[in-house]
């Protein structure tokens, strides 16, 4: 769990850069990495907020960005059913990329549920907490570190860390690749349009894909 | 509207609906299955939504047209590399991380 939590440090850091940038005050920046805690929801809210888009559209862009979340719920969910709803409700809020990530690989290995699910509580408790630090030392402090290290990369490789392991079949390559295309291509469309565009281009995309691979696989 | 009072909308609103969805088959559709088609659709929103986040913090596009800042393109394919090999976030972070630098003082 060590090395997520430092992973995470530096993209935590960008996010309380950019909460700043949008002119949140320390309290609003703390209540999106503690209400929201997902990384790129807070950085598309934040840009957003900061370009003035409106309300609804706001909502909409990190609503389908939160998509994923809902696929991680199903993949999660049979493994959480012996647990007491109490801790499922619990685990349910700290269910981030890098937990899903850790604890789907942990319920793989530990046949003990019980234990299992007391690892996913913890490391994801662990990895909240770090998250709510890295936030705000980047929210106070993100003005000290040089320019020159150009730390805002860090944002992009935390995302290729998570999706380039994806690039295995054809659906999801070609639904990388489309929505690759259309988010530069409609990058002119105003309040950041662009990203929920391309992302439904790119499902559309991958789902297409996905169903012509099975109708077309001899069996 | 106020532009605190924006931010705040925006936190709680984003953070309900992020909360309903982690939520979702934890607990509302615990019986049930997924809709097979949901499903097949699902399997592909990290792909196409992280691609299309990550590409514009690469490449700047501007009206007058694409603007790819060429360290940080050839850091982020080295960064896919590693990342794609499974070798996890720190691996992916550092690697990318030190190409960038050492691609910024060369280059």
């Amino acid at each position: 769990m060590l090395p997520a939590c430092v992973g995470l440090l530096p993209f935590g850091i960008v996010c309380g850069v950019g909460a700043a940038a949008a002119g949140a005050s320390w309290l609003t920046s703390l209540g999106m990495s503690a209400i929201i805690f997902s990384g790129a929801a807070q950085i598309v809210a934040a840009q957003m907020v900061a370009a003035d888009a409106p309300f609804l559209v706001i909502v909409l862009t990190t609503t389908v960005l939160g998509l994923r979340l809902l696929m991680y719920s199903a993949a999660i969910a049979p493994y959480l059913k012996p647990l007491p709803e109490r801790w499922q409700r619990a685990l349910a809020f700290m269910l981030s990329d890098q937990v899903f990530a850790a604890a789907i690989r942990r319920f793989h290995i530990d046949d003990d549920r019980i234990a299992a699910g007391r690892h996913f509580l913890g490391s994801g408790f662990a990895l909240w907490l770090a998250w709510q630090v890295s936030c705000m030392l980047g929210f106070f402090a993100g003005n000290l570190i040089p320019a020159a290290w150009s730390l805002e990369f860090a944002v992009p490789l935390c995302f290729i860390a998570l999706v380039a392991p994806l690039f295995r079949d054809t659906p999801s390559i070609l639904a990388a690749i489309t929505a690759g295309i259309a988010v530069l291509a409609l990058a002119h469309l105003p309040m950041r349009l662009n990203l929920i565009a391309a992302g439904l281009i790119g499902i559309l995309v991958g789902t297409l894909a996905d169903l012509a691979r099975e109708r077309w696989t001899p069996r | 509207m106020d532009a605190t009072l924006k931010l705040w909308a925006v936190i709680l609103v984003v953070g309900a609906l992020n909360y309903l969805s982690r939520l979702s088959f934890i607990a509302f559709f615990a019986r049930r299955t997924m809709p097979p088609m949901l499903a097949r659709a699902l399997r592909y929103v990290p792909a196409a939504m992280l691609t299309a986040l990550v590409l514009p913090m690469v490449i700047d596009v501007t009206p007058q047209g694409l603007h790819p800042h060429t360290p940080k393109v050839i850091a982020a394919v080295i960064a896919t590399v590693v990342a794609w090999f499974k070798l996890g976030t720190l691996w992916t972070l550092g690697v990318g991380m030190a190409a960038l630098w050492l691609l910024n003082w060369t280059l």
